[in-house]
């Protein structure tokens, strides 16, 4: 907070290593796709680009900020930033919680032929609609049959469950750790931080269990409109514990290097409060799939 | 039931975003409002999957699980 004018970046190549890399990365997303044999590696190439920006542009604003050359000016702008960065992700888990609630409670209930609506019974003869909906219409079920309507879902109360109660837990012990932050307690929150990343990891290792034995009871990504919203929906939130796992493994290595105290710690919080709003998505998926 | 349920998670989400705007106003009034709507945000969580335990037990509410397979 060394001087109180407005903080004007200085030229940087990081922004064009940035673009480079994620030029390259959907150049070669789009060749993989269109099976050409140098997309992978290209896309591979890409995202290491996009790996290295990130590394080095967060931390040239690291180093910026420890070296006291930012002002009260820039940490608002931190704060806007993450904000509107925050509201791109609710629109994006909102979009697909919307999917599943419009599919669930609108769209199949239509083609079963509810609501007077244009889509009746007759377009798809036999359909009934039920849910989970695990054959798109006009596909031919796994068991042969036209519409493969009743299916399992997994147990709510193996895997769905422990998973929630591991990542509550995460929740209370960065809870923990952000009061131990404030009041000053180093080792206290040197520990909840090695405590939060532990139950973050374990989440994923169970979340990677769940998939295989949904996979092996022949729940796919293409398996109808189910299917489709429940991969898209755990597949996204267990990117978003992937990304933050690898920010709270940042921050607990910035507190070793003590750059937060007591009072100055937007990271922390920036971090923090993205911990707790995956930790909320997985409860409305916890809740939305398995309960309600 | 499904009432209640719904009723938590929309308080959840406002103290969430109770701690957003704390974050966004930053200084000690701000990160104290963030700490505290995050606190309350964790242990109404808490609280709701203990419900959901509890509720299932008493068998007020059964999990989609239940449904009958082909």
């Amino acid at each position: 907070m060394s001087n109180e004018k407005y903080y004007v970046p200085h030229g940087t190549y990081w922004p064009i290593i940035g673009s480079i890399g994620i030029s390259t990365l959907f150049v070669g997303l789009a060749n993989q796709m269109h099976d050409v044999s140098w997309g992978w590696p290209v896309m591979v190439l890409g995202f290491a680009i996009v790996a290295f920006m990130l590394f080095g542009w967060l931390g040239t604003v690291v180093n910026e900020s420890i070296g006291g050359i930012y002002n009260k000016q820039v940490d608002r702008s931190f704060r806007w930033g993450m904000s509107w960065f925050i509201f791109s992700e609710v629109m994006f888990f909102a979009a697909f919680f919307g999917a599943l609630l419009y599919a669930r409670t609108l769209s199949v209930p239509w083609l079963g032929g509810s609501d007077n609506n244009v889509f009746t019974p007759e377009l798809w003869e036999g359909f009934k609609a039920t849910w989970p909906l695990i054959t798109t219409p006009g596909e031919v079920g796994q068991n042969g049959t036209m519409f493969s309507t009743n299916f399992k879902l997994v147990d709510t109360w193996g895997l769905p469950a422990i998973n929630t109660a591991l990542l509550l837990s995460s929740g209370v012990t960065i809870t923990y750790a952000h009061h131990a932050l404030r009041s000053g307690h180093r080792n206290a929150l040197v520990a909840w931080m090695i405590a939060t990343i532990a139950l973050g990891v374990l989440f994923l290792g169970f979340q990677i269990t769940e998939y295989g034995h949904a996979y092996h009871d022949g729940l796919k990504l293409t398996s109808g409109i189910y299917g489709s919203t429940f991969y898209l929906l755990t597949g996204f939130h267990g990117f978003h514990v992937t990304v933050g796992v690898i920010m709270l493994t940042v921050i607990l290595y910035r507190i070793q290097k003590g750059h937060f105290n007591s009072e100055n710690h937007f990271a922390f919080e920036g971090v923090a409060w993205y911990w707790h709003f995956v930790d909320v998505v997985w409860l409305g998926l916890f809740i939305f799939v398995y309960w309600l | 039931m499904d009432f209640i349920v719904i009723a938590i998670i929309i308080v959840i989400f406002i103290a969430l975003g109770s701690a957003l705007i704390g974050m966004l106003k930053g200084g000690k009034e701000g990160s104290d409002k963030m700490f505290k709507a995050l606190r309350a945000r964790i242990s109404l969580s808490v609280f709701l999957f203990l419900f959901l335990m509890f509720a299932s037990y008493m068998g007020w509410i059964e999990p989609n699980s239940i449904l009958p397979t082909q």
